[in-house]
């Protein structure tokens, strides 16, 4: 045993030796690049001659990937559906500089496997551009990256964002690619709702940290403005637990009236059920649960309680240009409407409008640089605005759609007819200092 | 009345919720002798037909649950001990487990497949009351309890006095508890032991059953994830009662809830206790009694008798091998080697280049188990868990010192043995499920506290990991990565072949088969198995930082949960836990098997959407999402490859052509000495 160890050992030893000669790579795993297109024609309404891959005379070829298969039966594949209606209004309509959109490739990445279908999409697909990414994981952020690929998507995690100095400048989340260090919403519902003491609940983890954090800043900043104070908060919850039974009796004592969940949607419900049970009335403000169950099965448990959303709710009168579209392509094409399609479609919608802003001799980045030139994009109303400027490491803007469950229904709440977020700046002194858009 | 007072009896609901789980693990284990870890998937099965036919189906409520529990229950508990369980009556608890994890991975596909993969939103509840008019009791006290609970706690308290009578004071009971000893000695008494197992494996799938449908209300929609998660909270109290004793997996689910809700209420919320200790309560709780439980120690598992009557293991390939079948697979393997570089350096696009380099590094990570279960004979589904300590180590050392990525993926694998080791040391005093369920809790309270902190991890965005530079070749081109990627595996390989065949794979060889017999012989058992469980997790930790440099981060949440272990460790032994090259086919499997068959799948939806008719409609429901669950179940369904051949596919094939040709080679010497007489 000694001599083969002893010989395991040296093998190894002189190996170290010849990696502490090795340094590392600064690039990311490259990609091959695609197919060009042949040249047509000249001005804006023909076919001008562009060389970039997916692009034929007749079509420019996108693919996407989605969490198919998942374990939390999620519908991220209606992100497909979203991205086709869009694509179907504008072929309808004679398509792009003589092209038709086509989603050429719809990728399954099992949870697991984002970063081996992304990497199909650009080795195997042809694709110009990646959209939708309807993924629980990013993992394959920083290939897209090096790519330089037009990529837009589903913003739930934190890879899609960057820093002032790294802005990962072709990634586009249906939100713009952050999130805000600080949430107006909270003090201003509980303004509206003339609750004062707040009960802070989230699981253990780094990613709840984002949630939790704004939720603080918010009270910290605007807290006494809207006499709203932190009045429990416990921010280590075990994942996947079905009894609160004890938080909700300190949150009782505590005087709780106003509860931010930074739960998914079984965590709302396992509150929900707890507070009823122990009938402490206070108003659940939820980031999570813009959920069509929560008013088909749960609506007695979220009575009077809100969510927000980062698009327009399907619920907002009159609906805007945006919203009209998207609800008409959908029925048309026969597809559920849901979160995911609606983020399919802002997707669709925010490339559309780079290849409008690329002009006809469009590249990929002549695609991202010009979605990058735009400070108001919001999908003819469906989304937030987005200032793509700075939205790749800045939120220089809070905005949301916000809706009260309201018998067995969402009805909007806190914004004017045809103006469905209340947005505020980053900077804003009051609370009050909001705007409708 | 006290604040922790009431903290302590708002915790009993949640008890009883661990404690209908332990007493059903219990009840299983003292029934078949299986600690069953498939009971959480069981438990869906029966909970995803309630669903269906009362939800979907709209039927009465009775019906639906005789039908979910008391039908479909002990007929899948049936069918998995004639398939699956029958054949391992008499093998160790180790490969039962093994068969049991197979079976977790396998059931709830399965049952996707009928059911469908969409979410199955707010199960319905096993009693009349609807939510929106809840049982509460009493009403406006600071003590409520709702239908669900009341019915949980009941549930529970009847499940227990029930079974600790029958199994104290019933024949049924006794010959129950007989067959799990010995089947050979009870049929010896004109009992029918196969008869009497089976009927254990109803038992226990009714109360699967039951505890599926009960619980699943305290879910927003159905998930087999959730149930899964529940159970291993609930094995705290499982172990608290030595797994044999129903009254106290009762008490120890109890007192689990009650010190969990006390924690909630008592420790400050932003202490560093509060989030460390909480979310890791029942996984510190089961660590903590496998280590200290006195008498856990000393529980061996538990052999037959009369197992003597048994023919011998197969002796493996090498026994039955001539020198010349030898020769020939090694040639064989070289130039399968020569082939795959050759493959992956000029043929294979980019993206399967790159399912395969991650198939021949998670086939380094599967060499680890072939080191602790192959050669140490311990089950440990602590690897992915290794695995993570290599990636996030090489990516802190990276990202903060600035160091050589090799230098930092070697740092990575020294700190992921010297883990290893380190857990050894308590550990390995505990043997077969204690082990394995030691190693599934450090791998637990290591998700659970330390993955979320940022200086072992990096937070919320992980870590990135370069490839690196060799001299004039730089690996981020994915090419000379799968050629370096290869060169690692071999070696790794070269270094378990070399401890294999050396006195280090003899020594485990020994203790595996009888640990008394070898220490007698001056075998020494600790610091041989403290070897195997270092050099093993040193093996995974070298893995994890080859699969980061890959995936340019060391991302937990994608490759190294715990459940991941669970698989990988069901398809190592599937293949064969002994064989070298059974874990790097193992790896190119995990991930190639999924891709090859969505292309497969995709097959007949094609054909639908081109051709009408009968067959056209039958191919059209076939969906190619349903890939990813198949080959999951095919995974898991090698547990029933595993339960008639436990040295695994490879080892069985090898076995059976060394055999072929060793005798060909006898006939033809016996031919050619008739020749010459």
């Amino acid at each position: 045993m000694r001599r083969n160890l002893t010989t395991a050992v040296v093998v190894v030893f002189v190996a170290l030796l010849g990696m502490s000669a090795c340094s590392n790579s600064d690039k990311v795993a490259t990609t091959d690049g695609g197919k060009s297109a042949t040249a047509k024609g000249s001005n804006s309404s023909e076919n001008v001659a562009v060389d970039q891959p997916g692009v034929t005379d007749t079509k420019i070829r996108v693919g996407g990937v989605a969490s198919v298969t998942n374990p939390l039966g999620a519908p991220a594949a209606s992100a497909f559906d979203g991205v086709q209606a869009y694509f179907n209004m504008v072929n309808d309509a004679g398509g792009i500089y003589g092209r038709k959109l086509v989603l050429a490739s719809k990728r399954d990445d099992k949870l697991a496997a984002n970063d081996a279908q992304t990497q199909a999409l650009l080795e195997e697909d042809n694709v110009f551009a990646v959209l939708p990414v309807a993924t629980y994981l990013f993992t394959a952020a920083p290939k897209l990256v090096a790519a330089g690929i037009p990529t837009f998507g589903w913003n739930i995690s934190s890879e899609w964002g960057g820093t002032n100095e790294e802005p990962r400048a072709n990634l586009f989340g249906h939100s713009g690619s952050t999130q805000s260090d600080v949430l107006p919403i909270l003090p201003y519902t509980a303004m509206e709702t003339k609750t004062h003491t707040l009960g802070l609940l989230s699981y253990n983890g780094g990613a709840t940290k984002i949630c939790t954090d704004a939720a603080t800043n918010a009270v910290d900043r605007y807290g006494k403005e809207a006499e709203l104070k932190l009045g429990f908060a416990d921010a280590a919850i075990p994942y996947g637990t079905t009894d609160l039974a004890v938080q909700v009796t300190r949150m009782k004592q505590a005087g709780v009236d106003i509860v931010y969940p930074c739960m998914d949607f079984q965590g709302a419900v396992t509150l929900a059920k707890e507070l009823k049970k122990q009938q402490l009335e206070a108003v659940l403000l939820m980031p999570n649960s813009y959920n069509p169950a929560l008013t088909t099965d749960f609506s007695d448990l979220f009575q009077g309680d809100y969510a927000f959303t980062f698009f327009a709710p399907f619920e907002t009168t009159p609906k805007g240009k945006g919203q009209k579209e998207f609800e008409s392509q959908m029925e048309k094409a026969g597809y559920e409407v849901n979160e995911n399609s609606v983020v399919g479609w802002i997707n669709a919608a925010q490339f559309f409008a780079g290849l409008e802003a690329a002009g006809p001799e469009f590249t990929q980045q002549k695609v991202v640089d010009g979605i990058n030139k735009m400070t108001d994009f919001n999908a003819d109303g469906l989304s937030i605005p987005i200032d793509w400027t700075v939205r790749h490491y800045s939120t220089p803007e809070f905005c949301a759609g916000v809706t009260k469950v309201d018998g067995d229904k969402f009805v909007p709440a806190f914004t004017e007819k045809g103006k469905p977020f209340i947005c505020w700046k980053s900077d804003a002194e009051s609370v009050k200092d909001f705007t409708n858009k | 009345m006290s604040d922790v007072l009431q903290y302590a009896v708002q915790g009993i609901p949640t008890g009883c919720v661990f404690a209908l789980l332990a007493v059903g693990l219990v009840l299983t284990y003292k029934a078949s002798g299986v600690f069953n870890l498939a009971f959480a998937a069981q438990a869906y099965v029966s909970a995803a037909v309630f669903y269906v036919v009362r939800k979907e189906y709209s039927w009465p409520l009775i019906p639906a649950a005789v039908l979910a529990v008391g039908i479909v229950g002990p007929l899948l508990g049936l069918l998995l001990y004639r398939v699956l369980f029958r054949h391992l009556r008499t093998a160790n608890s180790s490969a039962k487990l093994i068969a049991s994890l197979g079976l977790l991975v396998a059931l709830p596909e399965i049952v996707k497949l009928f059911f469908g993969t969409g979410s199955k939103s707010n199960p319905p509840p096993l009693w009349w009351v609807d939510r929106s008019d809840q049982w509460l009791w009493p009403e406006g006290s600071r003590f409520v309890l709702d239908a669900a609970q009341i019915a949980t706690i009941t549930t529970a308290v009847v499940m227990m006095v029930g079974l600790t009578v029958m199994f104290r004071y019933t024949a049924l009971g006794l010959r129950m508890r007989a067959v799990v000893e010995s089947p050979r000695m009870v049929e010896l008494n004109n009992v029918n032991a196969s008869r009497v197992a089976g009927g254990a494996w109803v038992l226990s799938s009714i109360l699967a059953g039951l505890a599926g449908v009960l619980l699943a209300p305290l879910f927003a929609a159905l998930n087999s994830l959730d149930f899964f998660t529940l159970l291993v909270a609930a094995l705290a109290a499982a172990v608290f009662a030595r797994l044999v004793s129903i009254p106290l997996a009762f008490l120890g689910g109890v007192l689990l809830g009650m010190f969990q809700a006390v924690l909630a209420g008592t420790l400050p919320t932003d202490s560093i206790l509060s989030t460390g200790l909480r979310p890791s309560l029942p996984f510190a709780v089961l660590f903590l009694l496998l280590l200290l439980r006195p008498g856990l120690a000393k529980v061996r598992d538990v052999t037959d008798p009369l197992a003597g009557v048994d023919p011998p293991p197969s002796l493996g390939t090498s026994y039955h091998a001539t020198p010349g079948f030898t020769r020939a697979v090694r040639v064989l393997l070289v130039g399968l080697t020569l082939v795959g570089l050759y493959l992956g350096w000029s043929v294979l696009s980019p993206f399967w280049l790159g399912l395969v380099t991650t198939g021949v590094v998670l086939g380094v990570i599967l060499l680890s188990i072939t080191v602790m279960t192959g050669l140490g004979g311990m089950v440990s589904l602590c690897q992915p868990t290794f695995a993570a300590i290599g990636a996030f180590t090489t990516a802190q050392l990276v990202t903060h010192f600035g160091m050589s990525v090799l230098v930092a993926a070697f740092a990575g694998t020294l700190l992921a043995g010297l883990v290893g080791a380190a857990l050894a040391l308590p550990v390995m005093r505990l043997d077969g499920v204690y082990l394995t369920l030691a190693t599934l809790a450090f791998a637990l309270m290591f998700q659970s506290v330390l993955v979320p902190l940022s200086w072992v991890s990096g937070g919320v965005v992980p870590l990135a990991v370069p490839r690196p530079v060799i001299g004039p070749v730089d690996l981020s081109e994915n090419r000379s990565f799968f050629v370096f990627v290869v060169l690692c595996a071999l070696v790794v390989a070269g270094i378990v072949t070399a401890v294999k065949r050396g006195r280090a794979g003899l020594f485990l060889d020994a203790l595996r088969t009888s640990e008394a017999a070898s220490t007698s012989l001056g075998v020494d058992a600790r610091r041989s198995r403290v070897t195997a469980f270092g050099l093993s997790a040193a093996i995974a930790g070298f893995g994890g930082s080859l699969l980061a440099m890959y995936f340019a981060a060391a991302n937990f949440d994608q490759s190294y949960q715990f459940f991941v272990g669970l698989v990988w460790v069901v398809l190592v032994a599937t293949m064969g836990a002994r064989s070298v090259p059974a874990a790097l086919v193992a790896g190119i499997v995990y991930f190639l098997m999924p891709e090859l068959l969505s292309r497969l799948f995709e097959q007949p939806t094609t054909y639908a959407a081109n051709h009408s008719g009968v067959l056209a409609d039958i191919l059209g429901h076939i969906e190619p999402s349903w890939a990813a669950g198949f080959s999951f179940i095919l995974f898991g369904l090698g547990a029933i490859a595993y339960s008639k051949h436990p040295e695994g596919v490879i080892e069985t094939q090898g076995v059976r052509l060394a055999s072929f040709f060793a005798r060909r080679r006898e006939t033809t010497t016996a031919e050619a000495a008739v020749v010459e007489a």
